[in-house]
């Protein structure tokens, strides 16, 4: 019966600081604490596997000058590809092969989200690199591996991180979709608000999931001052 | 202020996917709206020998779904049939628009089922499985904004709750025990003739293992399938339930409201044309089983044939036009 009662509906009526301060909504089993750790769980692991999968490949083709092309089409299709369609047609695959209704279907789709994001933006920088520096570290005698990792990712640094943080706001700001494919998250008060007519429900959870970005975009601001070696920093503010 | 805001959202997003759908099917709106003017034009031909009835022009329009569009063309084509001034206006909103449609002279007559319009127009009356009792309340609420609701169909769209084919349950009360995993939209987990009925230990007494939440429509028949759910909230004349197999449950304790469909006229109109208007309607009403409310619903929704199309071959079929 516990699951029943906490599975069950927000009252309609329910204010809006009654939705965002009450600290019974916020503990209880599938709360709302609940709900915003299993978005960042799912978010968290799309911008991982984005960047893990994107950073290196552009990167190395970037270093070789290869696949310029590649990143002209990607372009062209992360802003062509709607999240929204590419989830919806693979929730039915998904359930077809006993997957479920998450998290393939939306894991994959924000993985879209993000993937050219980066990717761009990273082959973009390492290619931006500045040659001088580069040649002179040739002529120092580093290894190409060493002048790729060591000179051009510095350089491109900032903003391969910068390109890490807003896919992780914009990957954000779209999982609550899968509240309407089957599935919870953040965006599931959007949904039920919208079904039973109740605008707390949908201003509280739309504040949450602005909330959630707002400060998942300034906590890689600030992993970024600390990550980024202190010349670098010193260069781009030099140069701004 | 907040609530007019959601509604405003609301309709923003049915307008944003209905440019999606439009511009995604532009061409073939065209040819139907074609056929429909020719399908129109033929109607008044053919009846202009009997002797057409004398008044305002009634404006008729069906919800955003098919269902409702079918509806609407039916009791539309057969009416201009029968020598009446009708327009068939595109299918637009939901319930709330069909009724501010009414209220705001954009519409003289609607066809929505009777409980709908009882949680739409008096959500705090006492609801019923017994179709003249609801009459009874959406009645004095519906004159409340000069409208009449005429005789109801025998033809019912209801709420049911659905499971697989090869589940033992019969009736509702069957699933108590069963530890099932319950899936519907997000308003059933609110009403007392949906998800709060089901589980009142004083109705259903239902302990279900855990719920999905899941948009209404196709989305359910593929997570039932699927057996990511095991009982879901869908409408009764829903053709994929037969289509996939699926079984409706009996709902023994009579939770759920009746859903007949009945035409409601703005009384105005109705005065204009005497008693012939509310007699013609009662005859079509009465000739419109749940049987083809289904089958419409398979010639719309898996045939993907158009409403007007569907409407017509069945006035033809019964011999109504």
């Amino acid at each position: 019966m516990d699951v029943t009662l906490a599975q069950a509906a927000l009252p309609r009526e329910i204010s809006l600081s009654e939705f965002l301060f009450s600290a019974e909504l916020w503990t209880r089993d599938d709360g709302i604490l609940d709900t915003l750790v299993d978005t960042a769980v799912l978010c968290g692991a799309v911008v991982l596997a984005a960047t893990l999968v994107a950073v290196p490949l552009a990167a190395y083709l970037a270093h070789h000058g290869r696949g310029e092309i590649a990143v002209t089409w990607m372009v062209t299709l992360s802003r062509a590809v709607p999240t929204l369609a590419v989830a919806a047609l693979l929730v039915p695959v998904s359930l077809r092969i006993g997957l479920g209704f998450e998290p393939w279907p939306i894991f994959i789709a924000l993985l879209l989200l993000a993937l050219p994001q980066i990717y761009i933006n990273t082959y973009a920088a390492i290619r931006g690199a500045d040659r001088g520096v580069v040649g002179a570290a040739r002529g120092m005698g580093l290894t190409e591996s060493a002048v790729l990792w060591r000179v051009e990712a510095a350089l491109a640094g900032a903003v391969i991180m910068t390109s890490i943080r807003v896919a992780a706001v914009q990957v954000i700001a779209t999982e609550p979709l899968r509240a309407f494919l089957g599935g919870d998250g953040l965006g599931r008060y959007v949904r039920d608000g919208l079904g039973q007519n109740s605008p707390s429900q949908i201003v509280g959870g739309t504040i949450l999931i602005g909330l959630f970005a707002a400060s998942t975009a300034l906590a890689f601001r600030g992993a970024e001052r600390l990550a980024l070696p202190r010349g670098v920093t010193r260069l781009s503010s030099n140069a701004t | 202020m907040l609530r007019t805001f959601a509604r405003r959202l609301r309709v923003l997003t049915v307008l944003l996917l209905l440019t999606l759908v439009a511009a995604a099917c532009g061409g073939a709106d065209e040819s139907t709206d074609a056929a429909a003017t020719d399908a129109a034009a033929s109607d008044t031909d053919a009846s202009d020998a009997a002797a057409a009835p004398e008044g305002p022009t009634i404006r008729i329009r069906g919800q955003d779904f098919s269902e409702s569009a079918t509806i609407a063309q039916v009791y539309g084509q057969y009416l201009q049939a029968k020598g009446y001034d009708v327009e068939i206006v595109a299918p637009a909103g939901f319930r709330a628009e069909a009724v501010a449609g009414l209220q705001n002279d954009e519409l003289d007559l609607i066809v929505d089922y009777i409980g709908g319009s009882q949680t739409e127009l008096a959500p705090d009356t006492e609801t019923s499985d017994d179709p003249d009792q609801v009459i009874e309340v959406i009645t004095p609420a519906y004159e409340e904004i000069g409208a009449t609701v005429l005789e109801y169909s025998p033809a019912v769209d209801g709420d049911a709750l659905v499971v697989r084919g090869d589940s033992e349950a019969e009736t509702i009360s069957d699933l108590a025990g069963m530890d099932l995993v319950f899936g519907a939209s997000a308003q059933c987990f609110e009403r007392p003739q949906c998800f709060l009925g089901y589980t009142d230990p004083d109705i259903y007494g239902i302990e279900f293992a855990d719920t999905v939440t899941l948009e209404f429509g196709p989305l359910l028949g593929e997570g039932l399938a699927a057996g990511e759910v095991d009982a879901v909230v869908w409408n009764t004349t829903a053709p994929q339930i037969e289509e996939q197999g699926f079984k409706v449950l009996e709902d023994d304790k009579g939770l759920h409201p009746a859903q007949n469909i009945a035409p409601i006229v703005m009384t105005d109109v109705l005065e204009a044309y005497g008693d012939q208007l509310s007699a013609d309607l009662n005859t079509l009403s009465a000739a419109i089983t749940t049987e083809d409310l289904v089958a419409w619903n398979v010639q719309t929704d898996i045939e993907q044939r158009e409403p007007d199309d569907v409407a017509t071959e069945w006035l033809e079929a019964e011999g109504l036009n």
